[in-house]
């Protein structure tokens, strides 16, 4: 084939996705959809293997090909042209049941060529808490409607009987309704742009161009990977549910052209539903692993064929059905993707050509806060505080992480404007802005994360409820890299405000600060609370690692982030060793503090 | 001629880690470094500032060139458990 044939199906397939994701969004009604881009659309070979892997969240493009297998193997001699099947259930290959799983065959004059596969995280899955996450839950039977695998539409055809009985499950049906219907639009579409590329090209050629995108994919990954040093990098990440300490545990190692992720000594698994099957932890480091060491190189099977994964059956990392799951996307899972992110990163900054492309961990926690109730209509709300997208960006050898700046496992992740939320749910913000200190410290810092407060207002019921499952209050997920510190952790406050409304003392319209708050500020980071009357929640997001030595960071590079906001003078004092004085770097006294420091460190007995 | 082990450690000539910054051999390549360096501990909530409501249990060690006071490498860590250890195979 000759090479612009081939880069133009390449160019094609990807622009098929594209569509399909564009769809997917217009479709949905959904803010968790359409704002905070929790979604993935991506194209898969006949055999179910990965294709083309889009964008959106990355945990799930390894984890669909074994969706798009489990329904091979199931519906064996039963896939017709114009089919739809779902899947949700997390020991098949979902991550947890909210994130279901609609994957549909592609065919060409009657023959099978590839499927299309995307999820959403719905509006309600029936879970003992409404939106999906269910931190009482102590298995998966609590955890709501969930299949291995089912036909939804068949041959174009909706199977009513099917979608009335999921709906029969949910709260919310319509919106329900509309997530699949916003996935089989998608599907829909990627069905009708991959059939006017083979119409275009012909089914043999098109087949011989996809067989040869995943092959040059295995090359290109085989050949970085022995650019890189061999070697064995490790990565310990720690999470706090209640009382408990979890820890993963990881042990990557590097030998020729493969890739083993071993995470033997991971915690047992959890009573809490944060554990990884085995599918999520699969998806997990994929997702830092596409970008950092694939950033130019088509995601598909080939980057499979090198990796190996251990992860022993009855941790955290592998659970056992029915271990509860239903906060994997924000517990296990997180810290696969993040332990991965800081080995890769290990790897990468040990080569002089790939160091650049290293990183610190970029919002470690992602904590998730849904809210649930009676919107200022009246009308049954359900829905996740899209902060969480907003992210902290670790820094990198050679620049700071970005503020506010996203996190791996979701390129396109973004948050709703604060007009969207409040049009959404009965409450109205107090602040919602950058947070101070919060970016790990280091030569390069790490990107800050975010602060916002939000109070009821117009609430039929008085207010609403939220879920909290925020671990990462304790230990700060977002690790540094080669001496950069990590990022502060998340932090949750329950203001308990209604007395101090009573008595008259309530200034929370104006305030612009926890601090300033009036009211008694209860930590609170893990299960479902009331938000009613003159009551706030307030919410901290954790901020990205740091990289290198805090201080070789340049004088004048502090003395701007002050300015900012970014950072406070007492810690470029403390901390990197900067003095400022009325905004202005003292080169004498700067040069004095971070000889102090200096000496301090050496005044310590050694490790050994 | 140095070989990059990360960016605050290289393999020197005589088949050391070493700090990047100063030369100072830590020990054979293929044994753990940190062993070697000298070790500041303390909480992670101390060490950082306000932002960092962690738990006073957990520390921030830092790993830092008996020689030089470069900073080599940092870890949260629990206070029982061991440091992480690489080793680049040059």
């Amino acid at each position: 084939m000759d090479p612009i044939t081939f880069s133009i199906i390449r160019h094609r397939l990807y622009r098929v996705i594209e569509e399909a994701v564009i769809t997917l969004k217009h479709v949905s009604g959904s803010a968790i959809t359409n704002e905070g881009h929790d979604l993935m659309v991506s194209l898969y070979r006949a055999d179910g293997s990965l294709l083309m892997g889009g964008v959106g969240f990355l945990h799930h493009l390894t984890s669909a090909a074994e969706a798009c297998k489990a329904i091979i193997r199931r519906f064996e001699g039963d896939i017709d042209e114009g089919d739809v099947f779902l899947t949700n259930c997390p020991y098949t290959a979902a991550l947890h049941t909210s994130d279901i799983y609609l994957v549909a065959p592609i065919h060409f004059e009657g023959k099978l060529v590839a499927w299309s596969a995307c999820f959403v995280h719905v509006y309600d899955i029936g879970a003992a808490v409404p939106g999906g996450f269910s931190p009482d839950s102590r298995d998966i039977f609590t955890e709501g409607f969930s299949s291995p695998g089912i036909k939804l539409v068949q041959k174009g055809e909706m199977r009513r009987d099917v979608m009335d009985t999921l709906l029969n499950m949910v709260r919310a049906p319509d919106m329900v309704a509309l997530d699949l219907s916003s996935m089989i639009a998608a599907n829909n579409v990627a069905r009708e742009r991959m059939g006017a590329l083979v119409e275009k090209y012909g089914p043999e050629d098109v087949d011989s161009a996809c067989g040869m995108l995943v092959d040059q994919s295995e090359q290109l990954f085989r050949e970085r990977l022995a650019e890189l040093p061999d070697g064995r990098w490790e990565s310990r990440q720690y999470f706090d549910i209640e009382d408990e300490t979890y820890r993963v545990l990881l042990a990557m190692t590097k030998e020729g052209d493969t890739l083993t992720f071993d995470f033997t000594g991971s915690s047992e698994q959890s009573q809490y539903g944060i554990n990884c099957t085995y599918w999520a932890s699969w998806g997990g480091f994929f997702a830092p692993l596409f970008p950092l060491l694939c950033h130019d190189i088509t995601w598909n099977d080939g980057v499979l064929r090198p990796i190996n994964m251990i992860a022993p059956e009855g941790t955290v990392v592998n659970c056992k059905r029915p271990a509860p799951v239903s906060l994997a996307t924000v517990g296990a899972i997180q810290s696969v993707n993040n332990a991965a992110c800081t080995c890769i990163s290990k790897m990468l900054a040990a080569s002089d050509k790939y160091a650049k492309e290293a990183t610190a961990v970029w919002h470690g926690s992602h904590f998730a806060i849904f809210m649930f109730g009676q919107n200022q209509r009246g009308q049954e709300a359900i829905g996740i505080m899209t902060e969480t997208f907003g992210g902290a960006g670790g820094a990198r050898t050679f620049a700071d992480g970005i503020d506010i700046g996203g996190e791996i496992p979701n390129p396109i992740g973004r948050i709703a404007n604060v007009e969207t939320t409040e049009a959404t749910f009965p409450v109205r913000y107090l602040f919602r802005r950058a947070t101070t200190d919060s970016g790990g410290p280091g030569c390069y810092r790490g990107g800050t994360g975010l602060e916002y407060a939000v109070t009821p207002h117009d609430a039929p019921d008085g207010g609403i409820h939220y879920v909290v499952s925020g671990k990462g209050t304790e230990f700060s997920m977002s690790e540094g890299l080669s001496g950069g510190h990590p990022g502060a952790p998340c932090h949750f406050n329950w203001v308990h405000n209604n007395e101090a409304a009573e008595e008259g003392r309530n200034v929370n319209a104006y305030a612009t600060s926890l601090d300033a708050m009036t009211g008694e500020k209860q930590s609170i980071s893990w299960g479902v609370f009331p938000l009613m009357g003159e009551d706030a929640l307030y919410v901290r997001s954790d901020g990205g690692g740091g990289f290198g030595d805090p201080l070789a960071r340049e004088p004048a590079a502090l003395a701007k982030d002050v300015a900012l906001g970014a950072v406070s003078e007492q810690v470029a004092a403390d901390v990197y060793g900067v003095v400022l004085r009325n905004g202005v770097v003292d080169d004498a006294a700067t040069e004095a503090r971070r000889a102090a420091i200096r000496e301090g460190r050496l005044s310590v007995e050694a490790a050994e | 001629m140095t070989k990059r082990i990360s960016p605050s450690l290289n393999l020197s000539d005589a088949g050391e880690v070493a700090c990047a910054a100063c030369g100072h051999g830590l020990c054979p390549n293929g044994e753990p470094w940190k062993p070697h360096a000298k070790l500041n501990e303390r909480p992670l909530k101390e060490a950082a500032g306000a932002a960092y409501t962690n738990h006073p249990r957990i520390v921030l060690r830092q790993f830092v060139c008996p020689t030089c006071a470069a900073l080599l490498d940092t870890e949260q860590a629990l206070p029982e458990d061991p440091f992480l250890n690489d080793h680049v195979r040059i």
